[in-house]
């Protein structure tokens, strides 16, 4: 991979590339923050309690709506369920998603969906350790308010009670409330219906201790969190317009290497596989999802993630050691697989994780692996092996960019005893490298910035009449970047397509050391030496 | 109707002119007859409403229920909070409901307004998650977030709503006198106060949902605290509470704490104008005053629940008494309990 674009391009063309990628990603952060509003919303539920009158087992289900025409018995609370007889078994807690008057879309992309029981401390019904509370649930949909509800799942579930009182436990703090765990409860790739329904209940049987020891319940609250749709359709059309930049792009690049008369290096294959995975990303196949029931678009969405993740790893390591300029051969792929191997390896715990949780979600949306014990170790177990992986990487990588900036000094002092041409090829590399380096940094560092940032901060920040969203503008302005990145990275290491002059390989004649062999690999397969080779060739005829 | 319910309703109408300060909406809670407000003719028959705060009935019929709820809630809060000591919140079946103790503007008459404010905007909170209202959040536009509605960008919290409902409900009586009297300054301050003692300590929970679950995308948001934390908050305000005097401060007029060298109050405090009767003997002319005779004490106890400071001073009776309690007990999460009856023999204080 000799002669760059980015070695024969003035300094003013490349400032001015420079500040074209700085205004896009500009415009970038600009459209996140100034248009989209934030990324999603949480809505709260209060669980409605309903009273199942029914006795005996009946003809299919039925669905207790918690307001509305049709709405079912409700109870205001338990002293009264007390009062009436009625038993915990006859009790359903019914939530409406959305609220009145409201319609989900397809534009929220995603539902999920929280559970948080409100249990009062009582002296003599407290909370056992390690309590279990199983859910009979069930999930149905419509999309007008007339039609008869449709069931969608039915599940009995088991979550753990992670409940403590943060006061003294005496009968002076009767009646007040625990404070739980967060609890998972439902999580639906797409939102294709309007109106959905849950019905929870939570039977009692003492014989087999089911919703034994679980306190004293006094309500079920649940937070639905989807995406905002303002924010989806910022998201598609940013996306929309990337895909054909990149593609175009990553055209331009192949056809530049394509003809040329040797064979595509090693690193030119990985930018290329770097382009096709930004591609990947990039190609708004969630369009889709706004016509179609397809519920596994949350998976697909993190398996797309992964692979490009995984690539721009690979891609860091690959790079740095087709700069190493010691004497080996690498150019190969097997050879880096001590350093890739972490990766993939990495990148498939986290693949099986997924699918362990989203993966089954499919089948049934309020799976949760975190619920049982040993679903938690073994989540757990993946992402610590995960873990490993990246810190073992990243000490590859840091080992890697030290021996680089090692094998640059040790050059450095060699450099003006070597000839001509060996010189222009290690400095054109050195440039390279560093350049690369530099903007990778830049790049991880304003991705890190922004992620504390967004952690920290409330979300949006008042400016004058405006109010910028920051979340949104982190994701918007992120993506871009990293688009912008590869984008930049498949323009400017492209090789260039500057004709070898007469005056060719003047100094190459003289290579006669092992160091060389490197260089042949790289020089004589190269379709011509870069334009300063060509002035320097021209300057040592004169 | 007969004659002598339209006697007792003048009577009462004679009360609630006698003392117009109270905040007599507090009543809702005593209408358990009227069964659920549904239409805006109810909204004329409720008693305790100013001529206003009917207008908000009619304009919001279907709030009501959750606002009668907020004023039952406030009560027993109030009667939790108060129950160790003298004056421990009675309430009476007449209007004002706390009697002629709140009519001043005493400490009691600050905790009162404040967990009173607080409780309808919780109150209508909860009934806008429980999805009983259609005008929460998105209508009432309170953060102007939402230009384009639930579809684009969602809606505004609840609470926002709940509190912006107390707000128009329960001020509306001072606001309607005018800012000048003491009094309004006043109630505004604590009713004000009572709300922040919500807003403020809302618990904000997070939940990460990006790539495998990781914290790249994380959504948070405020809960309500329980309102026994919120009776908690408020209680500690009422302990110590700022005692305050009206005064010129530039053009307005605004109450500054009357010991010139406390700190000025926060937007959380409790003020109050007058200091508190002792509340130790029953005084016939002023209702809600029962005093002490007859009060269960703590024989050990130093503080106000102590039989010392509970009986004034007039020493107690004492009782062994035969207590039936419930023992080793099995339960339900809902609505079954199993027990044993364990009879014990407890020592009874009672105030002379």
């Amino acid at each position: 991979m000799a002669g760059a674009i980015i070695e024969n391009m003035s300094t003013k063309k490349l400032v001015i590339v420079g500040v074209v990628l700085l205004l896009f990603q500009a415009f970038a952060f600009m459209v996140g923050g100034l248009i989209a509003p934030s990324p999603t919303t949480a809505v709260h539920y209060l669980a409605t309690k309903c009273v199942d009158n029914q006795k005996g087992h009946h003809q299919g289900r039925k669905w207790f709506m918690p307001w509305g025409p049709n709405q079912c018995d409700k109870i205001r609370d338990f002293d009264e369920a007390m009062a009436k007889r009625i038993e915990a078994n006859n009790i359903v807690f019914s939530v409406h998603i959305p609220l009145p008057n409201k319609e989900m879309s397809p534009w929220f992309q995603f539902m999920l969906v929280i559970l948080q029981f409100d249990i009062a401390f009582k002296m003599y019904n407290q909370i056992k350790d390690g309590a279990m509370v199983t859910i009979d649930v069930s999930l149905a949909y419509r999309d007008d308010t007339v039609s008869e509800w449709t069931e969608m799942a039915h599940s009995v579930e088991q979550r753990k009670l992670n409940c403590n009182l943060t006061t003294a436990k005496i009968v002076e703090n009767e009646g007040r409330y625990y404070e739980c765990d967060l609890l998972p409860f439902m999580e639906v790739g797409t939102v294709s219906h309007k109106y959905y329904l849950v019905n929870i209940r939570l039977p009692v049987y003492e014989r087999k201790k089911v919703n034994v020891g679980i306190g004293e319940i006094k309500d079920i609250r649940l937070v639905g969190i989807h995406q905002n749709g303002g924010f989806t359709k910022v998201w598609f059309a940013m996306k929309t317009f990337l895909t054909p930049s990149i593609l175009i792009i990553m055209i331009w690049y192949w056809r530049r290497i394509t003809m040329m008369s040797r064979p595509p290096v090693l690193l030119e294959k990985v930018i290329f596989a770097l382009g096709i995975s930004m591609t990947f990303i990039n190609i708004p196949v969630e369009w889709f999802s706004i016509g179609f029931d397809w519920t596994w678009m949350l998976l697909f969405g993190d398996i797309r993630q992964g692979i490009f993740y995984a690539m721009l790893l690979s891609f860091w390591i690959i790079f740095c050691g087709e700069h190493l300029m010691d004497q080996a051969e690498r150019n190969r792929f097997s050879m880096y697989w001590k350093q890739v191997g972490p990766i993939v390896f990495g990148s498939f715990c986290l693949f099986i994780f997924d699918m362990c949780e989203r993966g089954v979600q499919l089948t049934n949306p309020f799976y949760s692996i975190w619920a049982s014990d040993v679903g938690t170790e073994l989540a757990m177990a993946f992402i610590i092996v995960a873990g490993i992986c990246a810190c073992l990487y990243f000490l590859f990588l840091c080992f890697m960019v030290f021996q680089v900036f090692r094998n640059i000094s040790g050059k450095r002092s060699s450099l003006p005893a070597m000839t001509k041409a060996r010189r222009l090829h290690y400095e054109g590399l050195i440039f390279r490298f560093k350049f690369l380096m530099l903007v990778t940094l830049a790049c991880a560092a304003m991705t890190v910035i922004f992620f504390i940032i967004s952690q920290v901060n409330e979300g949006h920040w008042h400016w004058g009449d405006y109010t910028v969203q920051i979340n949104s503008a982190f994701f918007t302005g992120i993506y871009g970047m990293w688009n912008l990145y590869v984008f930049a990275l498949m323009f400017l290491y492209a090789p260039s397509h500057k004709r070898y002059g007469d005056e060719q390989s003047s100094g190459d004649q003289g290579g006669n050391s092992g160091e060389d062999i490197q260089l042949t690999t790289t020089i004589t397969h190269a379709d011509g030496p870069t334009e300063v080779y060509r002035m320097m060739g021209k300057e040592s005829q004169e | 109707m007969s004659s002598g319910c339209l006697l007792r309703s003048l009577l009462m109408l004679f009360l609630a002119l006698l003392s117009a300060n109270a905040s007599n909406w507090l009543y809702l809670a005593k209408l358990s007859s009227v069964g659920s407000i549904s239409d805006e003719e109810t909204c004329e028959k409720l008693r305790g409403l100013i001529q206003r705060q009917v207008q908000i009935c009619k304009r919001n019929v279907e709030v009501m229920d959750a606002v009668r709820r907020g004023a039952q809630l406030a009560i027993d809060e109030c009667q939790y909070q108060f129950r160790n000591r003298r004056w421990n919140c009675s309430t009476l079946d007449s209007m004002p409901v706390f009697g002629k103790v709140v009519t001043q503007g005493t400490r009691e008459a600050a905790f009162v307004y404040a967990i009173s404010a607080a409780s309808v905007a919780y109150a209508v909170t909860r009934a806008c998650s429980s999805g009983e209202l259609e005008k929460c959040g998105c209508d009432r536009n309170v953060h102007g977030v939402s230009p384009q509605g639930f579809q684009w960008s969602g809606c505004s919290d609840n609470i926002a709503y709940g509190v912006a409902f107390s707000q128009s409900f329960v001020d509306v009586r001072e606001r309607s006198k005018g800012q000048s009297s003491n009094r309004a300054l006043m109630n505004l301050h604590n009713n004000e106060a009572g709300r922040k003692a919500i807003l403020n300590h809302m618990r904000v929970d997070c939940k990460c949902h990006g790539v495998s679950g990781s914290c790249e995308v994380k959504t948070c948001w405020k809960a309500m605290p329980p309102f026994r934390k919120v009776g908690n908050i408020i209680k500690e305000k009422f302990d110590g509470a700022t005692e305050v005097e009206q005064r010129k401060v530039g053009t307005t007029r605004a109450l500054v704490p009357r010991n010139s060298q406390f700190k000025p109050h926060t937007d959380e405090d409790l003020v109050y104008l007058d200091p508190s009767p002792d509340f130790c003997e029953h005084d016939p002319r002023t209702p809600g005053m029962l005093g002490t005779v007859g009060r269960y004490c703590n024989k050990t106890s130093k503080a106000i629940d102590g039989c010392e400071l509970m009986c004034c001073g007039r020493g107690f009776h004492t009782q062994e008494v035969e207590v039936v309690d419930r023992c080793s007990c099995k339960f339900h999460w809902c609505c079954y309990v199993k027990c044993k009856q364990c009879r014990k023999m407890v020592e009874m204080h009672t105030c002379r």
